[in-house]
């Protein structure tokens, strides 16, 4: 059948992909890498030109200059800022992020991060499991239906959903689906390693808060290039073979439609990020995000520039996850 | 009754199947298990150490109170009463005897002595500890230990705010174990401290919470609670959601905003007073334009405070004619003062008068984004303008940035204010005096100081405050700062959650041990 359609004939077979594939992964790492490092650089300083002072925000307003001089001495702030930054660099390479400044002083933040991680993880993956799904449905229904009420109805919903920021978003539902229906509760976090039904539960509301606006750029996405796949020669030629719609949609349109819809949910994850960021605070989630407002409030540089790096390295690696998926969904793109 | 409730059950029932796991957050409410009390900070994210001598943020206090006990306390009455003291003796020459109350029991069971007291406050005043509350023990001389249950603190002269600073509240100065915090060193002693208080710190995870449990072994008996949780959520409004939906009892603070709103809500007591605290525009009198009395002056009279209660604080507050709050009733001045009321063609006199041309000078005002604190500067700044055709300016930044200008001289004007102070030197002799560390705006006057100090020596209550009103008065005719307003304290609580005596200071935990399900 594929011989018939020539979408995948020519096509060399998976395993022969994977050479070039593994040395292309290889070079993305690299200049991941790369690009961390001068991302480290610059966020360092970056944060360290805003004025402000972190001592501040650890020993408070009442703080003597006796204190703020002992808690500069103590943490290395009274040193030039390059030496500042080759020991924060030196640190970084044996797995050493230094200790928090203010946000939970002399604590190791490399700890700090580990244990604020998995809950941001853990709400970023729901959020994205909930964007995609609720992407699939309504941009499969928008573009099957196009024109027709149920078009009208998905495209509606998606463009409230991405006129909605997520902090707002947040609020209509805790007073919707928590404060008005009692579904969800309004404030809390519960680890999934507590109770995995527990942890779905709370963060329902929070996932889907930063879920809804990416759904909808997914959707809309999604509907577009559907449509103009649906009009492509071999649809046609798979329905005058007799294809059953369901087998078209499922192995020529939508597997079709998927490099391009990929490559913007990749483009997206960053506003997970974004979005974890603000949804964390609302809910109380002790998470990456939170840890990041609070140290960037509180002037803990190196708190905040763990964060970044983090940050930094998600975003990195899911773009790298994303190219490699999309290559390997696609035969005629090749690796370079 | 159950009309009403059935469509809602069903539909919890319906989507709680898949989560049955979780029913324990949701579908109750936090107390349902009365043994435990969910008590949020809000407003804050941050608790960086609960060793009294290192503690300076006010979350950080709100867990101290409960942790451990002064010497002193204020009662009910903000009077200030023995504590950890049986009984207190002035002495000649300075200083006080302080007779310990007996039994009394540290969390790890040990007795506290006055050798538990001494190394306390010698641990405060030490520099190596750079205790940011090293102030309040500044005149102290020496601590000396009589016998087992009694110590004299002595000073330098007569020092009258020492009984003050020696209670369980923004003090720096509760009695911490000797022993436990040999054995376990500042840093861990910072995140588990051992005190006398009715709470044990039994986990405290960083920038989310803590977990407190009761001390079965309190002097004053047992708390009525096992378990405090006390999470700490960073957004007002969170904690106001949280409690309405029950994942939450108490707050320990609200937003202005929203007062009115939850004081028709028959599920949450509100529970409001002026609180201890100032907020003022602090103005840099050693540039232009406000090195120029007359031109502060016209400033001051160009806008109306009552006015600005209502749009930045929703009313929640009392204008202000001095630094100095009215729950400090003593040394609270009444009188009305020149300079401290809206009076647009007064002010426009006062400008006249001024070196400068009220249309050529840019002042920025400095601000922050947080609470009600950029609304501030904004109604400040459009009255001021409107009244004498100025061109001020809001300048938003954030309120670490704000107070580090303020505090090196990098501004011209900005709001400002202070919380929890409970003596009255706290206000006169910091803000006004030429030495005040609060003083940012650089305003000096000998007569000031002087009768600062000797509000400062005066043991007698009732003499000290005359010195302090002098002193205000004099200051607030110079304009040494334009006073603003005093806001309002507030905790909300579950409607049947009892026990809680609020202190104008906002104190917080050191009143859970009495507190219980009505």
């Amino acid at each position: 059948m594929s011989e018939l359609l020539g979408t995948q004939a020519k096509a060399p077979g998976l395993s022969e992909r994977w050479g070039p594939v593994a040395l292309y992964l290889l070079k993305r790492l690299l200049s991941g890498a790369l690009v961390l490092l001068a991302g480290t650089a610059a966020v360092f300083f970056t944060i360290q030109a805003a004025p402000g002072d972190p001592a501040l925000s650890a020993l408070g307003e009442q703080a003597t200059p006796e204190a703020i001089a002992a808690f500069r001495a103590e943490y290395g702030l009274d040193a030039p800022l390059m030496v500042q930054y080759v020991r924060w660099l030196l640190g970084f390479f044996q797995g050493d992020l230094g200790q928090s400044l203010a946000v939970a002083r002399g604590m190791p933040v490399g700890a700090l991060v580990l244990q604020k991680l998995p809950a941001t993880v853990f709400v970023g993956f729901f959020a994205l499991f909930l964007a995609v799904v609720l992407s699939l449905v309504l941009g499969t229904l928008a573009a099957l239906n196009r024109g027709k009420a149920t078009d009208t109805i998905a495209t509606s919903i998606a463009v409230f959903g991405v006129s909605m920021p997520d902090f707002w978003m947040s609020y209509v539902l805790i007073f919707g689906l928590s404060l008005g229906l009692g579904l969800f509760p309004a404030f809390g976090y519960v680890a999934p390693s507590t109770s995995l039904t527990g942890a779905l539960h709370a963060t329902f509301l929070p996932a889907l808060a930063i879920a809804a606006p990416m759904a909808a750029v997914f959707a809309r996405t999604l509907r577009a290039v559907l449509i103009e796949t649906l009009s492509k020669p071999y649809v046609t030629a798979a329905k005058s073979f007799g294809l059953r719609r369901p087998f078209i949609l499922v192995h020529f349109v939508l597997r079709n439609a998927m490099v391009p819809y990929l490559t913007v949910v990749g483009l997206q994850i960053r506003y997970i990020l974004g979005g974890v960021v603000v949804v964390e605070r609302i809910f109380g989630i002790p998470g990456i995000g939170s840890l990041m407002v609070d140290g960037a409030f509180a002037r803990d540089y190196n708190v905040l520039q763990a964060c970044t790096v983090v940050f930094l390295a998600i975003v990195l690696l899911v773009n790298v996850a994303v190219d490699m998926i999309c290559a390997l969904l696609d035969p005629k793109q090749t690796v370079k | 009754m159950t009309n009403q409730i059935s469509r809602r059950r069903v539909l919890q029932g319906i989507t709680a199947l898949p989560f049955a796991g979780s029913l324990s957050l949701s579908a109750r409410a936090a107390l349902a298990q009365s043994t435990t009390m969910t008590a949020a900070i809000t407003g804050y994210s941050v608790i960086n150490s609960l060793d009294p001598a290192k503690a300076s943020l006010i979350p950080e206090f709100y867990v101290i109170w409960g942790v451990f006990n002064g010497l002193m306390k204020f009662d009910d009455e903000m009077n200030v009463v023995p504590d950890l003291a049986e009984t207190v003796t002035a002495l000649d020459g300075g200083g006080y005897e302080f007779k310990l109350k007996s039994g009394v029991k540290f969390h790890d069971g040990s007795e506290l002595t006055a050798e538990d007291v001494k190394f306390t406050f010698d641990r405060v005043m030490d520099k190596e500890t750079a205790s940011p509350n090293a102030g309040k023990l500044g005149k102290v001389s020496k601590v000396e230990v009589v016998d087992p249950l009694t110590v004299r603190i002595l000073t330098e002269g007569s020092y009258a705010p020492l009984l003050t600073f020696l209670t369980n509240a923004r003090t720096g100065t509760q009695i911490i174990s000797k022993a436990a915090f040999e054995a376990m060193g500042a840093e861990a002693f910072s995140r588990a401290p051992v005190g006398t208080g009715a709470w044990k710190v039994s986990d405290w995870r960083a920038g989310e919470g803590l977990t407190l449990s009761a001390h079965p072994d309190y002097f004053e008996g047992k708390p009525g609670f096992e378990t405090v949780e006390v999470p700490l959520i960073a957004e007002e409004a969170s904690g106001v959601t949280a409690l309405q939906g029950g994942q939450i009892d108490m707050t320990s603070t609200a937003p202005a905003a929203d007062v009115s709103m939850l004081m028709q809500d028959s599920k949450i007591q509100v529970l409001r007073q002026p609180g201890l605290n100032t907020r003022f525009i602090s103005i840099n009198l050693k540039k232009a334009p406000f090195d120029d009395i007359h031109f502060r002056r016209a400033v001051s009279m160009a806008f109306q405070r009552e006015a600005m209660v209502q749009a930045v604080i929703f009313g929640e507050g009392v204008p202000a004619q001095g630094v100095i709050p009215p729950q400090l009733p003593a040394y609270y001045s009444t009188e009305p003062r020149a300079y401290m009321k809206f009076d647009p063609a007064a002010a426009k006199a006062e400008m006249a008068k001024s070196k400068y041309k009220p249309e050529e000078v840019e002042v920025g005002v400095i601000t922050w984004s947080g609470g009600w604190w950029k609304r501030f500067a904004e109604i400040f700044v459009a009255q001021v303008n409107q009244t004498l055709g100025t061109k001020f300016k809001v300048e938003v930044t954030d309120a670490n940035t704000a107070y580090a200008r303020q505090k090196s001289g990098d501004f011209e004007a900005g709001v400002w204010g202070w919380l929890g102070m409970v003596d009255p030197d706290e206000y006169v002799g910091d803000l006004l005096t030429s030495t005040g560390w609060r003083n940012f705006q650089g305003y000096s006057n000998p007569e000031v100081d002087q009768l600062a100090a000797q509000g400062l020596a005066e043991t007698d209550p009732a003499k000290r405050p005359e010195y302090y009103k002098k002193a205000e008065a004099i200051a607030m005719d110079e304009v040494a700062l334009i006073p603003c307003f005093c806001s309002n304290i507030h905790n909300l609580l579950r409607a049947d959650l009892e026990g809680f005596v609020q202190k104008p200071y906002s104190n917080f935990a050191d009143q859970f041990r009495s507190m219980k399900l009505s």
